[in-house]
């Protein structure tokens, strides 16, 4: 290997890309090349100091131009397809000559009926747009690495539909497994929506039960122990009656366990 | 679900994917657009911008291609339109290369109180003064850890190339670095 070649396999070798074979053959020309050496130590230091730059992070403004961009994006999108699957009769210059032939009937003949309301499949096109866009916006936060991201994905989960499984199954997700006790915490709170929905509230309950005997800090747990005592769900009697007698739980724990239990009787 | 396969569901209509890729690469993206022009008002607007355009042109994406490729090339173009539009809207306007001469050299910022930081400030600084081809194929290749056949990809040329202008940069940013460590010396 020359020396050229040598320089044009640095930048490989600094981020370990080079393979096994030309790992060998670079390695070779190093030992037998100061020059080469000296080089490779000293701009491989600058090299790797790159990574001790600080990352800049954009504002969480990003993410909501995004959300708001995409959304009228998509309404634009549909509002278009609707109009290119309509009728003739249905685009606007036919509509308005009928709006003018009708309005003249109509004067001629009094204003004895009013029709009403909106299109309904429109409204309900719009609906469904926004539902489905508050689900995506909750379910990407509550995947984020940063515990405020996945927080604020908790509070955008109010804004879905309760009925939405998927976001029920984010927000056990998060109660069940998220590193962060108070991403834990907003989470269990977050679950109550669900528990009233006719779609959710078998699913909802039963999460709920199955989350106590999964957490070990004092604080959530009690959150769940008042979650349950509030559904009145007796379920989770038999895993409160281990907590009243298991003398290594929190006292505190221990004690509105036992409450819960006077409470469901 | 890989990148390209998002972006492929994204291409034949359903737009609400796109999200995906957002989460996915807004960060780096940002970066990038910082690390060009120092300022983070235009890196934001530039971030949006590259999104919008991706909708924009969904249907011209060739699954083929590597979307990360794809997605910088829009990036390069939504930064030249923006410097180009700049240039139009302010006649007497220095080059983007003056004006970033002027940032570069104002007083240090804050950051070069601790001398770690020192060292740090003084490699941002070199870091900037490097032309703008130089630390566009640092950036791509250090920061957002592209690999060489996808940099070559965005920048239209041969891999070897890239070996080549990667190793380059690194040696002016020696250069730059070591010529503003004497300076602070002297």
């Amino acid at each position: 290997m020359t020396c050229d070649q040598a320089k044009t396999r640095m930048t490989e070798y600094w981020s370990l890309a080079l393979g096994e074979a030309e790992q060998k053959e670079f390695s070779e020309h190093l030992a037998s090349c100061e020059a080469c050496r000296s080089e490779v130590s000293r701009i491989g230091a600058l090299w790797q100091s790159l990574d001790l730059l600080p990352v800049e992070e954009p504002s969480g403004k990003v993410r909501e131009r995004f959300y708001e961009m995409l959304g009228a994006y998509r309404q634009g999108l549909a509002s278009v397809e609707t109009r290119k699957g309509e009728p003739w009769w249905r685009k606007p210059v036919w509509q308005i000559a009928a709006a003018a032939a009708v309005l003249a009937i109509g004067m001629g003949i009094g204003y004895g009926v009013r029709g009403g309301g909106q299109p309904p499949g429109e409204v309900s096109q719009l609906r469904e747009e926004v539902a489905n866009m508050r689900q995506l916006v909750a379910l990407s936060l509550l995947q984020q690495q940063s515990a405020s991201e996945r927080l604020r994905g908790v509070s955008w989960s109010y804004q879905v539909e309760p009925s939405d499984k998927e976001v029920l199954n984010a927000l056990v997700t998060a109660v069940n497994h998220d590193p962060n006790v108070n991403v834990r915490l907003a989470a269990v709170d977050a679950l109550r929506p669900f528990t009233g929905s006719p779609a959710t509230h078998l699913a909802a309950r039963n999460a709920v039960v199955q989350a106590l005997p999964k957490q070990t800090v004092p604080i959530v747990q009690v959150a769940l122990i008042d979650f349950l005592a509030e559904l009145k769900e007796r379920n989770a009697a038999p895993e409160l009656r281990r907590l009243v007698s298991d003398p290594d739980i929190d006292s505190g724990v221990r004690k509105r366990a036992e409450w819960a239990l006077e409470r469901m009787q | 679900m890989t990148d390209n396969a998002v972006m492929e569901q994204v291409s034949a209509g359903q737009v609400a994917q796109l999200a995906v890729l957002f989460e996915r690469y807004h960060r780096p993206l940002f970066r990038y657009f910082v690390s060009m022009n120092r300022d983070r008002e235009t890196a934001e607007d530039l971030v949006q911008d590259v999104f919008f355009r991706m909708l924009r042109y969904r249907t011209s994406y060739n699954p083929a291609q590597s979307f990360t490729s794809w997605m910088y090339q829009i990036a390069r173009n939504a930064g030249v339109d923006r410097l180009r539009k700049r240039r139009t809207e302010v006649v007497d306007i220095e080059t983007f290369a003056d004006r970033r001469a002027e940032l570069v050299s104002a007083s240090p910022g804050p950051e070069e109180s601790a001398s770690r930081g020192q060292d740090l400030a003084l490699l941002r600084r070199a870091l900037d003064r490097l032309p703008e081809d130089k630390r566009e194929i640092l950036v791509l290749s250090r920061f957002q850890g592209m690999k060489y056949d996808d940099i070559a990809a965005v920048l239209g040329c041969e891999v070897a190339t890239v070996k080549v202008r990667v190793y380059r940069a690194i040696r002016a940013l020696e250069q730059i670095y070591f010529a503003l460590e004497r300076e602070k010396v002297s």
